[in-house]
């Protein structure tokens, strides 16, 4: 490994470099991979995309102490109810449930990826690529049993970890797929999620973002969906102090749709960013995108979603919407719906608004005997309403309007 | 019941109430009358407490208690309904659980306990036939997508389950048909008693014609200018507000 790799490094980077020079089994691809991210660096403010959400800044000050292996009690998770397969990633550390595999289930500790191209220029996904040592493998078949997969991301550590699932839905198979973001540690995670959905089949995926507020996230959710297939994703954030969950989805054969949803909700200095990138490269797709953003106090709401459509997908059917709510003069929202349209005969939209708390309907409400907190409470579940109607899960929905709850008791 | 003594109010700088002075006795229905711009709705928000409102001088004594110190919230626990010339639609929000959250936060306020849900279902069923709104219309958004009637039913609805001491009615007329407007007089009509009052503020005496008032008060440049039995509003069909504006 090259001493000089980085240009005057930071502690974290000098930490990342002895992590990977101290790797027995990192591929020639692993090692291309890291020189190629040592290039690029951590994405700054300076970098289009990443303009709100400045890796470089948060990771340049973040020191991590060697506590990697710490041991974390795990309680059990708020989806136990709806009976998941459960598989954990503790700290980086892959636990795969106990039990026989089933029909038309498969899974297990599996090789990453080696390179994924359509990120190659994504600083951070290329250090995971190159830092990841085993992934996390799963295969769903039509005739699996119809039990949702719940993944629990736990970092209890001051360290950084890389993982990454690798998962193959296939053929007119049905997924309910659960992500928790969860622990309260104070390092850097970064998850890598790679995956197919065939022709036919039907993946909903729920994210939970809830750590504890000072740790550094950044997620990739690429996936390509095949003809008639459909992707479908409902995400809650609260933030952390830097957090960036990606979505970017490749509409690849006819009839494919997505439905990509989200909800922020975050406060002090916690920092929420989604980011999506949906490419329609097939005629006669679907996409509806609808991102929720509520911010108070210092919290920060960062919205990113764009839709490309080439010239191939005519009769694209997209449209974005995204609305926030800033509860304090403090908060702040910031929004880039964007369209890159090469077809001509498609009808694709985009729409964003930002606004506080209507002082009409919180008058009206006031009058009818509701107290300030529970108008403004009411208000607010009301702005995220939509988001959380659009769970068709009553049980996943009742978990996500405690959230909500949960939240704006600190209104 | 309630007592307007004196009133001054300043909205955004300009005073628009400037010194009036009304007493509406329990069991009785007064009317407002005014031209537009005299201070109408100006009045009712400042009874009710809305922000940007400012009540300058003077007192509004809900029986026997000033209430212009308190919370929007505290005086509808107090009694204090208003029926709002607009009212509000809010988007996801379930009607039935919107006003069933409304109602137990009044008596949560004073000290009753909630009413159960299946206690709640059948008064609200019993209102909604009473002021002409079907069941399907109670569990979609409130007000979402309502026609102005709708909406102006969804007031008498919770008027009807509120039972409040005391109900203003901002221009509930407006924009009502013939079998609307009887509707609303039937409500009010039915929860006349001796015990509650009504101000009721409109433009046209139409409304008049089904909720007959003990009194009517003609309101211009921030006062009540005249004040008189029911034919008075009759009277001002006739001749008009020019009379007051000038006069004001």
């Amino acid at each position: 490994m090259n001493e000089a790799l980085f240009h005057n490094p930071t502690p974290f980077e000098i930490d990342l470099q002895a992590a990977f020079a101290g790797r027995a089994k990192a591929t020639g691809a692993q090692a291309a991979a890291f020189e190629r991210f040592a290039k690029l660096g951590f994405p700054n403010r300076r970098i289009e995309g990443w303009k709100w959400s400045d890796f470089n800044g948060a990771l340049r000050k973040l020191t991590p102490a060697n506590d990697a292996e710490a041991q974390a009690d795990i309680a059990a998770s708020e989806f136990a109810a709806l009976n998941p397969l459960e598989f954990r990633i503790i700290n980086g550390r892959i636990e795969l449930p106990q039990g026989e595999l089933a029909d038309g289930l498969r899974y297990g500790v599996v090789d990453p990826v080696a390179a994924i191209p359509e990120l190659e220029r994504h600083a951070i996904a290329t250090l995971n690529v190159a830092m990841t040592r085993k992934a996390l493998g799963i295969e769903i078949g039509e005739d699996a049993p119809d039990r949702p997969i719940l993944i629990r991301h736990i970092n209890t550590h001051t360290a950084f970890a890389f993982t990454q699932t690798l998962m193959r839905i296939l053929v007119n198979a049905r997924v309910k797929l659960i992500e928790t973001y969860e622990g309260e540690g104070s390092g850097f995670y970064s998850h890598l999620f790679h995956m197919v959905v065939r022709d036919g089949a039907q993946f909903h995926r729920t994210v939970v973002h809830q750590t504890g507020a000072d740790q550094i996230v950044n997620t990739v959710c690429a996936a390509k969906i095949d003809a008639d297939a459909v992707f479908n994703q409902t995400s809650l954030s609260t933030g952390s102090r830097l957090s960036r969950h990606e979505t970017l989805v490749h509409l690849w054969a006819q009839g494919g749709s997505a439905e990509i949803n989200s909800a922020a909700l975050v406060c002090d200095d916690c920092h929420s960013d989604f980011t999506t990138h949906v490419v329609h490269k097939a005629p006669h797709c679907r996409t509806r995108q609808l991102h929720k953003g509520v911010a108070r106090d210092h919290g920060r709401n960062v919205f990113q979603g764009k839709f490309k459509v080439e010239r191939e997908a005519q009769k694209t059917d997209a449209k974005m919407t995204a609305n926030a709510l800033l509860l304090s003069d403090t908060a702040e929202a910031n929004h880039k719906p964007e369209l890159e349209i090469y077809a001509d005969d498609v009808e694709c939209a985009h729409g964003s608004t930002c606004g506080a708390l209507d002082a009409d309907a919180l008058f009206y409400l006031r009058q009818r005997g509701l107290d300030e907190a529970a108008a403004r409470a009411l208000l607010v579940e009301a702005f995220l309403g939509e988001v959380l109607d659009g769970i068709d899960d009553e049980r996943l929905a009742e978990v996500f309007r405690n959230k909500v709850a949960d939240w704006l008791v600190y209104e | 019941m309630l007592k307007i003594e004196n009133l001054h109010t300043t909205v955004g700088g300009n005073e628009i109430l400037k010194g009036l002075s009304l007493d509406v006795p329990a069991g009785e229905v007064h009317a407002i009358m005014g031209p537009n711009g005299s201070g109408k709705s100006t009045l009712s928000y400042t009874v009710a407490g809305r922000d940007g409102y400012e009540a300058t001088d003077g007192a509004v004594m809900l029986e026997e208690a000033n209430i212009l110190g308190l919370a929007p919230d505290a005086r509808a626990a107090k009694g204090l309904f208003l029926s709002f010339q607009h009212p509000m639609e809010i988007p996801g929000v379930q009607t039935m659980t919107f006003i069933r959250t409304a109602l137990n936060a009044q008596r949560r306020a004073r000290g009753e306990t909630d009413v159960s849900a299946a206690d709640f279902i059948r008064l609200i069923r019993e209102k909604a036939k009473l002021v002409g709104l079907d069941d399907a219309k109670l569990k979609r958004p409130f007000n979402v997508g309502f026609s102005g009637g709708e909406k102006k039913r969804m007031e008498m609805l919770q008027l009807a389950i509120f039972e409040p001491a005391f109900a203003i009615m901002d221009e509930t007329d407006s924009g009502l048909d013939i079998d609307a407007l009887k509707m609303v007089g039937d409500v009010v009509n039915a929860l006349r008693g001796p015990e509650r009052g009504f101000l009721i503020i409109t433009h046209y005496q139409r409304l008049l014609h089904y909720i007959k008032p003990d009194r009517v008060h003609v309101l211009a440049g921030g006062r009540i200018v005249k004040s008189g039995a029911a034919g008075l509003a009759a009277e001002l069909e006739k001749s008009g507000y020019e009379q007051f504006i000038e006069a004001a």
